[in-house]
């Protein structure tokens, strides 16, 4: 069951992003992938964010047309260095989470701007910038989001107790 | 203690986790993409991983044969020596007349029209390896695209035609060679210009195909190459017929027996198909 529910919520994110997308052009600069990767990794298990870190790339390629691999790749990275620094940094500060996400935003493009240069393929030169842009914008939402989640498993706690 | 242990536990399957499944991606890109010649990046990382292991594998077996042929051969050395010097200007003055003979069949073939036979550059290379197998059917020679090597290149020596480039790497080249079961060529028989087509076999003999049972095909004959396959020019030597026998189809079985020992290659010449040679002058 854990694994559908892996699999669907990956492919939800993907759908939901595509469409936003579409609709609104600033969503471009919100990856709900990301976002996904970084509650399972941060809440749930780190190992099984890996998993959905390369099925959400796997998923994006698809959508995208582009040799499966390239997302994959990157967001792989991604769950892992969430997950790793997350047990490392004081996350309870949000700029901590802030920095953590961004970060990982980063390396994730970085690593599929690398990828691109060593598969012979030409890359935009506004890859790069559009990609920060997206970290930040992408942070942000993730440290609100997590914090109404553990501000409402709060309230729910102290009313069962 | 206890939740240490679990920590690294977790961070180890986390580590194993992560790098097999960038391994999974990697391979999967490089199963899809092609490199600007075509190859599949597969294939190219393939070569690339192979090519210093051979490199240095070949240097090491060139380095013992030097020193064996350098301090262990050398004995008898002076006696041999003058013998050879001897051949030296005995051949000094064959060659001389051979290049009497070379610069009167140039004119004469211009004269003709008839041209050079093989109007292609060549380049040079070494054998460095080959697959691990007794018949083996693939080498590795030690020139690539950086001296002008594409796919498809005939690889010829001396005494004909060995096989084409398959692969090409920037200094190193996989051969597939006439005897793989893969390879095959449009030929002619010299003598009776029937043609046909000549197939590898996995075996050291090759078999000559589409040829009628109401041909003259004897043992003996000189077998070339026709140059209609678009990749080996015409008129070079491949081998003699071993064996001829009318089949049971409306097709001969012949058996052609390469020129070249294809086990004990060592230089082999490749043909720059893209590279004519400029005509000789008087």
């Amino acid at each position: 069951m854990k694994y559908v529910f892996l699999a669907v919520s990956s492919f939800l994110a993907i759908v939901a992003q595509m469409i936003a997308g579409n609709n609104f052009f600033l969503f471009n600069f919100l990856d709900l992938s990301l976002i996904l990767i970084s509650y399972w990794a941060v809440y749930r298990s780190r190992t099984q964010a890996l998993f959905v870190g390369s099925l959400t790339g796997f998923l994006l390629d698809a959508a995208m047309g582009w040799p499966l691999g390239y997302n994959g790749f990157g967001r792989t990275l991604a769950a892992f260095a969430i997950g790793q620094s997350w047990k490392r940094f004081n996350t309870r500060e949000p700029w901590v989470r802030f920095a953590i996400i961004a970060a990982s935003s980063c390396l994730s493009s970085l690593s599929m701007f690398i990828l691109f240069r060593l598969m012979q393929r030409t890359t935009s030169k506004i890859f790069l910038g559009a990609s920060i842009m997206q970290a930040l914008i992408t942070a942000g939402i993730s440290v609100a989001l997590f914090a109404g989640l553990e501000t409402y498993k709060r309230i729910q706690t102290n009313k069962a107790h | 203690m206890s939740s240490d242990l679990s920590s690294r536990v977790n961070k180890e399957r986390s580590v194993v986790v992560m790098v097999s499944l960038l391994i999974l991606q990697l391979a999967l890109l490089s199963l899809q993409i092609e490199n600007p010649s075509g190859i599949l990046l597969f294939k190219s990382w393939t070569l690339a991983v192979q090519t210093p292991l051979i490199a240095v594998s070949s240097g090491v077996v060139g380095g013992i044969q030097r020193i064996w042929r350098s301090y262990f051969w050398m004995v008898g050395a002076r006696a041999e020596n003058e013998q050879l010097k001897e051949n030296i200007r005995r051949l000094s003055l064959l060659n001389n007349s051979y290049e009497q003979m070379r610069q009167e069949n140039i004119r004469l073939r211009r004269l003709l029209d008839i041209g050079n036979p093989i109007p292609f550059k060549s380049v040079g290379s070494r054998v460095v390896a080959r697959t691990p197998s007794f018949l083996s059917n693939i080498i590795y020679i030690n020139c690539g695209s950086a001296d002008g090597v594409h796919i498809d290149a005939p690889v010829l020596s001396g005494d004909g035609i060995i096989g084409r480039t398959i692969l090409v790497a920037k200094h190193q080249s996989q051969v597939q060679l006439i005897t793989n079961p893969d390879a095959s060529m449009g030929v002619i028989i010299e003598r009776t210009r029937t043609p046909g087509v000549l197939r590898g076999s996995g075996d050291i003999l090759l078999d000559l195909t589409y040829i009628g049972n109401a041909e003259q095909v004897d043992v003996g004959d000189v077998v070339l190459s026709s140059g209609l396959d678009g990749i080996y020019p015409k008129g070079l030597a491949i081998g003699k017929v071993v064996n001829s026998q009318k089949g049971k189809s409306v097709f001969r079985n012949i058996k052609v027996e390469p020129g070249v020992d294809l086990i004990r290659l060592e230089e082999v010449s490749v043909l720059l198909m893209n590279s004519p040679v400029e005509p000789p002058g008087f």
